[in-house]
């Protein structure tokens, strides 16, 4: 490759200082994010699994629909397509307070809220009947069998396709520069623009995106080992 | 945990020790083989190019790829080519961004980028030039009755601008109290500035004019300011690749001697053609001087 490689642009000029705000902002971007897909997708996934068929198919009808339309198109959606219905003033006052960054967030949470959503019932419905049954006839209402003894295990049960749920929404929340939010694939670009030096400033943010995601798995799988509930998970080949 | 931790360190060690490793290597000597060889070889001449650039590079009504940058490849780069290797060649079209076409051309993805690239002294530190074909400005496009002027106008407001592109940054360094906005492409920079999510949109004033024609309502748009950049336009190649970009300087050259140039000029932004957009006398002159003597 007839390329000369100069990895000093990384650390000279702006970069340094663009690259961390780029991080703040994937941050804070997938964190918001993050705790409303959470919201979402235990709401919805409990929903799916109740006996109420209204319910469920309200639950259904959200996860089929938001992780079937690709994420560019939620991004574009809520962006473009949603600040038409809300009133002037407001729409002019969001317009400049940053509606990027709120349109992201609400597009990635929503979508993988629905991913989630779908994780959530795996994990409910790899619980025994029995455990249920035995909540009921002990005089706990549905909500009460849910909150105090069906969530409490199937969170445990999901934490793995959980953190790989998290990551991907952690990777997806690029997608929000096509929305202009200067996220940290953003200010890889802006890097590349100010030094014509893509491939070290693409460098530099795929080594800051491992980084996360590595942190990120380290952190769920302390979680994972902290919260198990001996004797109800099998623990495969893992040391005690 | 701490088989974890152990990748994690794995993964940093290679990354500390490859990247100092590829930054300790020493410069690449001239490109082997050279982009003319690897055309002759292949039998095909591949361009990055724009598909919402009108009229310099887009996909018109017809559905066909077509514009100014891209009649200038055809018309007067690939003439000079087939005559310098002795035989017929194919002109490949590819789909290049501002933050994508350097990366396509390092890495031989493309051969040249022939869109809306402006020439700059940073970007000549990564890839090499040919002569300007085209010269253009800064400027913004806003709603009619708007009271955004020109760059003085817009401390506080939003401006939408291309990422990537020079504009964005000269905004950034002139007007650092303006909101900007930067989007990735044409089409969503537009949608915005449609929208009123943006008060302006600035890019070069040629573009403008184009996304203008190609608007629903025209007139309902209005282009103000005055240049607040200087943009030349040039053709990017490989770096230290000095026959090949000779070889598609003496095309554009041997174009603007022979009158062709101006005619390929004229059909895209003659009276007639697709944007009205005369040459200044200036402009001409400049043009004319970049041919040198046979």
């Amino acid at each position: 490759m007839n390329y000369t490689f100069n990895w000093s642009v990384l650390w000279t000029g702006e970069s340094g200082q663009w690259l961390l705000s780029g991080l703040i902002v994937t941050l804070e971007l997938s964190g918001l994010a993050w705790l409303l897909a959470v919201a979402l997708g235990i709401v919805s996934g409990a929903l799916r699994t109740v006996k109420f068929r209204p319910f469920r198919a309200v639950a259904t009808f959200y996860v089929e629909f938001f992780r079937n339309v690709p994420l560019l198109v939620w991004m574009f959606f809520w962006y473009f397509g949603a600040p038409p219905f809300l009133p002037g003033p407001i729409r002019e006052w969001m317009f400049d307070h940053g509606l990027e960054f709120w349109a992201g967030v609400t597009a990635l949470g929503v979508y993988s809220g629905a991913r989630f959503s779908e994780v959530l019932r795996a994990g409910i419905q790899s619980i025994p009947r029995t455990q249920m049954e035995a909540a009921v006839a002990s005089g706990l209402t549905t909500f009460q069998t849910y909150r105090y003894v069906i969530l409490p295990v199937a969170l445990r049960l999901i934490i793995p396709p959980g953190t790989n749920e998290s990551l991907n929404l952690l990777k997806n929340s690029s997608v929000a520069l096509t929305i202009s939010v200067t996220e940290l694939t953003f200010q890889t670009r802006q890097i590349e623009t100010y030094t014509a030096k893509a491939i070290e400033a693409l460098t530099a943010g795929t080594l800051i995106y491992l980084v996360l995601c590595v942190g990120v798995a380290s952190i769920m799988s302390w979680v994972e080992r902290r919260t198990a509930i001996p004797g109800l998970i099998a623990h495969g080949a893992r040391r005690r | 945990m701490r088989r974890l931790l152990a990748s994690v360190v794995a993964c940093t060690l290679l990354a500390t020790t490859v990247a100092p490793a590829l930054a300790q290597a020493p410069a690449p000597a001239p490109a082997h083989p050279g982009t003319l060889e690897k055309i002759s070889q292949s039998g095909t001449l591949v361009i990055g190019t724009r598909t919402g650039s009108p009229p310099f590079a887009y996909v018109n009504a017809k559905n066909e790829w077509v514009g100014f940058s891209i009649d200038l490849v055809e018309e007067l780069v690939k003439p000079a080519l087939e005559k310098k290797l002795g035989k017929p060649i194919k002109v490949e079209k590819k789909e290049s961004t501002p933050p994508t076409r350097i990366p396509l051309l390092t890495s031989n993805a493309v051969d040249l980028i022939a869109g809306t690239m402006t020439d700059t002294r940073t970007r000549r530190d990564s890839v090499d030039f040919s002569i300007t074909f085209f010269v253009t400005g800064a400027q913004f496009l806003v709603k009619k009755g708007s009271k955004i002027r020109g760059i003085k106008d817009i401390d506080g407001k939003r401006i939408a601008a291309q990422q990537g592109s020079t504009n964005a940054r000269i905004i950034r360094e002139k007007a650092p109290k303006a909101q900007l906005r930067e989007f990735p492409d044409q089409p969503a920079a537009f949608q915005a500035l449609l929208q009123g999510q943006v008060d302006a949109y600035t890019n070069d004033g040629i573009q403008l004019a184009g996304l203008k024609a190609k608007a629903t309502n025209p007139a309902q748009w209005e282009i103000v300011g005055d240049f607040f950049s200087y943009e030349p336009y040039g053709m990017a190649l490989r770096k230290n690749d000095a026959d090949f970009r000779n070889m598609v300087n003496n095309g554009l050259m041997d174009g603007i001697e022979s009158g062709k140039y101006f005619e390929i000029y004229d059909k895209w932004f003659g009276p007639k053609g697709e944007l009205p957009y005369p040459m200044s006398a200036g402009v001409r002159t400049f043009m004319l001087y970049q041919a040198v003597p046979k």
